[in-house]
């Protein structure tokens, strides 16, 4: 079947009333409270659950009214200009400039807005004013976004290239038979520190995570702004390995930890360590494996990057999460949208998006020798490498209910008001 | 007459207003966490307001100290842009002569640079191997470099004066400037010292200007943020700008944002309403 994709469906418009009517009814669904993390699946009432993907609970997500996939082989859209909603700095420019002139005989346009929060960027999905097509959230975001309508199912013949990626992802426990989803980069977060500075072996203490902890490193000390990674990684210090775990003592034991290192070593609390550590103004930062992938561009001049190491758990034992690609309900071209997705499964377009990111696709082909012989993460970084095997073994931030939620953000509240 | 003005108020206020009272006292959406304005006042809910307040100045206040923290650093922040910016404003208004102009295009120059893109700057002269550690260990006047960015904060204050003293000198110069000379001359005939001249007659003529400055620069620092979030990073140096920041952009707490706005708001309107009903009397013709 060949036509104008917009001819056949029409634009698939979700207006804003659409989209609250839709919201308002999962919201009326919500279990409100959840005792901890162990309730991965809660009872909202008569007839009604809100699913929280786990790796013991695996959802295959129902597609929503309106969220149908398109159909098979149909024609990219002409004259389209494709909208991307995507994190700042978190694609190739020369990758969307690649793909308008692989598709110049449709007269294709790539247009990227970025935001900096995923809540910033629901928060403009919600407003039901924008037409974006291709939009790149977290995982734990995905069951919230499907239930709310805002997906497009997708049609999986027009993306054949899912087979080059790691085969989890062909079946993940947070999109079971990959309905919505494709995955676009993983990453762990763990410590990275500087050698010139840190006169010591960061991976060979007996708890690394002390490093953080430590005041010989007053005010060179940086910790994620990120309320799910920095009290993660309070509870990995105390050797929790639930990292959405809703229970109070554990909790607290994290809260009190924090607030210690807030003491301690007065922390710098942003998500610029790529650029913190490079300049010299942290010596040892928390941090995710793409920033530090990409840090060596941010070295001043004449300053070899050769200067900064990378600890992460050998048995995998840490936090290890991706980001997804995934088609907007709302956006006018599902067609080009989804011949994007392929595009960006392509392992060269996957490692030249990678190049710039720091991020790293999750290719079958890449090997973490070589990503370091070809020159796409130094030698000194080969610990900043993710495999399969921490993917599916490592310690996942999964959706909270919004009891826990709370919880946790209350901990950061806490912490962040220098309490 | 009165409509335009009447329209702006409305539109860039009352509106605005209307819309943070609404988030302030409605609900939060379950599914995505998002605040959900409630704009019947019949059905306004208290949650989000007692519970930032209870945070703040209740058992366990965790919000308390970066309160407290604000208040200290606009008062020292203020006070020194006061002391910075009236010795410039009053060289420039009486010693200026032809000089005036340039030198006042000197004073606003750094408007035309963005706040962000100056504090920008100045990371890179605060770092360890910095202009500013330099030129001090260079002349002796440190042993060796000071760790500005280390979350300080004498830097976060040092920020602030540096971002909002020209607002200061501004108003200051505008006041100094408009001093009758002869004033300033008669206290000298009358055999007054300089500095009891200026104590007796310039400084008494300048009172009104000063605290206009005061608030002038008083006002935008107190919901700052980025100041602390560039220059420092560090819990230790929050300010409530840091707080609203931080509710703001966390799923669920978009009313807490808007609450912290309002409380901000009632410490800072009735200085804001004395300015204004000040300048007023100060305009109306002397005959009335």
């Amino acid at each position: 079947m060949t036509g104008d994709p917009r001819k056949a469906f029409g634009p698939a418009r979700l207006t804003r009333r659409t989209f609250l009517l839709g919201s308002a009814a999962v919201s009326g669904a919500v279990f409100l409270d959840a005792c901890g993390s162990r309730e991965r699946s809660t009872s909202t009432g008569p007839g009604r659950q809100l699913q929280l993907a786990s790796p013991e609970h695996p959802v295959a997500w129902p597609v929503p009214k309106g969220s149908e996939p398109i159909p098979a082989g149909m024609q990219p859209e002409r004259n389209a200009t494709l909208k991307l909603f995507n994190w700042s700095e978190y694609i190739n420019k020369d990758v969307v400039k690649d793909f308008e002139k692989q598709n110049k005989r449709y007269n294709v346009k790539v247009e990227v807005s970025t935001f900096n929060t995923m809540e910033e960027a629901l928060a403009k999905l919600r407003s039901g004013k924008v037409a974006f097509d291709v939009f790149f959230p977290t995982y734990d975001r995905l069951g919230k976004l499907v239930q709310a309508g805002f997906l497009r199912a997708l049609t999986h013949s027009y993306v054949p290239n899912i087979h080059r990626v790691w085969p989890t992802f062909s079946n993940p426990f947070y999109d079971q038979g990959w309905r919505f989803s494709v995955p676009y980069t993983v990453y762990k977060t763990k410590i990275a520190w500087r050698v010139d500075n840190v006169p010591e072996d960061v991976a060979k203490r007996p708890n690394p995570y002390d490093v953080l902890w430590d005041p010989r490193y007053k005010g060179r000390v940086g910790i994620l702004d990120d309320y799910r990674e920095a009290i993660s990684m309070a509870l990995l210090r105390n050797g929790g390995t639930d990292l959405n775990t809703g229970d109070q003592a554990q909790l607290e034991k994290a809260r009190d930890e924090l607030l210690r290192l807030a003491t301690m070593v007065n922390p710098r609390v942003n998500n610029q360590n790529y650029i913190d550590l490079p300049e010299g103004r942290t010596w040892v930062n928390q941090a995710w494996s793409g920033d530090m992938v990409n840090a060596q561009y941010y070295f001043p001049k004449g300053q070899s990057a050769e200067v900064v190491r990378y600890w992460f758990s050998p048995d995998g034992k840490g936090a290890v999460n991706n980001d997804l690609m995934v088609l907007l309900r709302s956006g006018r071209n599902p067609v080009l949208g989804h011949r994007f997705l392929n595009y960006l499964l392509d392992y060269d377009v996957a490692l030249k998006n990678l190049s710039f990111t720091g991020y790293q696709p999750p290719q079958t082909r890449i090997t973490p020798e070589q990503l370091v012989t070809d020159g796409y993460i130094q030698a000194n970084l080969k610990t900043a490498v993710v495999r399969p095997e921490y993917v599916t073994n490592g310690l996942r931030e999964l959706e909270l209910s919004p009891g826990v939620d709370s919880r946790w953000q209350r901990i950061w509240q806490e912490f962040k008001a220098g309490a | 007459m009165a409509a335009p003005a009447a329209a702006w108020l409305a539109g860039l206020f009352l509106l605005p207003f209307y819309v943070l009272l609404a988030i302030a006292f409605g609900t939060v959406d379950p599914l995505f966490r998002t605040p959900v304005p409630e704009w019947n006042p019949r059905y306004w809910d208290t949650t989000q307001l007692l519970g930032t307040v209870r945070d703040i100045v209740g058992r366990g206040a965790f919000l308390g100290p970066a309160v407290a923290r604000t208040l200290v650093y606009v008062a020292c922040a203020s006070a020194l842009c006061l002391a910075i910016g009236y010795p410039v404003a009053w060289f420039v208004a009486r010693y200026g002569g032809r000089r005036r102009t340039p030198l006042l295009v000197l004073l606003l120059a750094p408007f035309w640079i963005s706040y962000m893109m100056r504090l920008l700057a100045w990371v890179n002269l605060l770092q360890t191997d910095g202009l500013v550690n330099r030129a001090l260990t260079g002349l002796g006047l440190l042993d060796q470099p000071f760790e500005w960015l280390g979350g300080r904060p004498v830097t976060v204050v040092s920020g602030l004066v540096y971002g909002y003293v020209p607002y200061m000198i501004l108003v200051l110069f505008a006041a100094l400037d408009r001093i009758d000379p002869s004033l300033l001359e008669a206290a000298r005939d009358l055999g007054a010292s300089r500095a009891r001249t200026f104590l007796r007659v310039a400084l008494p003529l300048s009172r009104s200007a000063i605290l206009t400055g005061l608030i002038v620069v008083a006002l935008p620092m107190s919901g700052d943020y980025f100041t602390n979030d560039l220059l420092s990073g560090s819990p230790h140096t929050a300010m409530s700008g840091n707080l609203i920041n931080d509710a703001v952009s966390t799923p669920g707490q978009g009313g807490r944002g808007a609450v912290l706005v309002l409380l901000l708001m009632t410490v800072l309107i009735p200085p804001m309403l004395w300015y204004v009903t000040s300048t007023a009397r100060q305009d109306r013709p002397e005959a009335a």
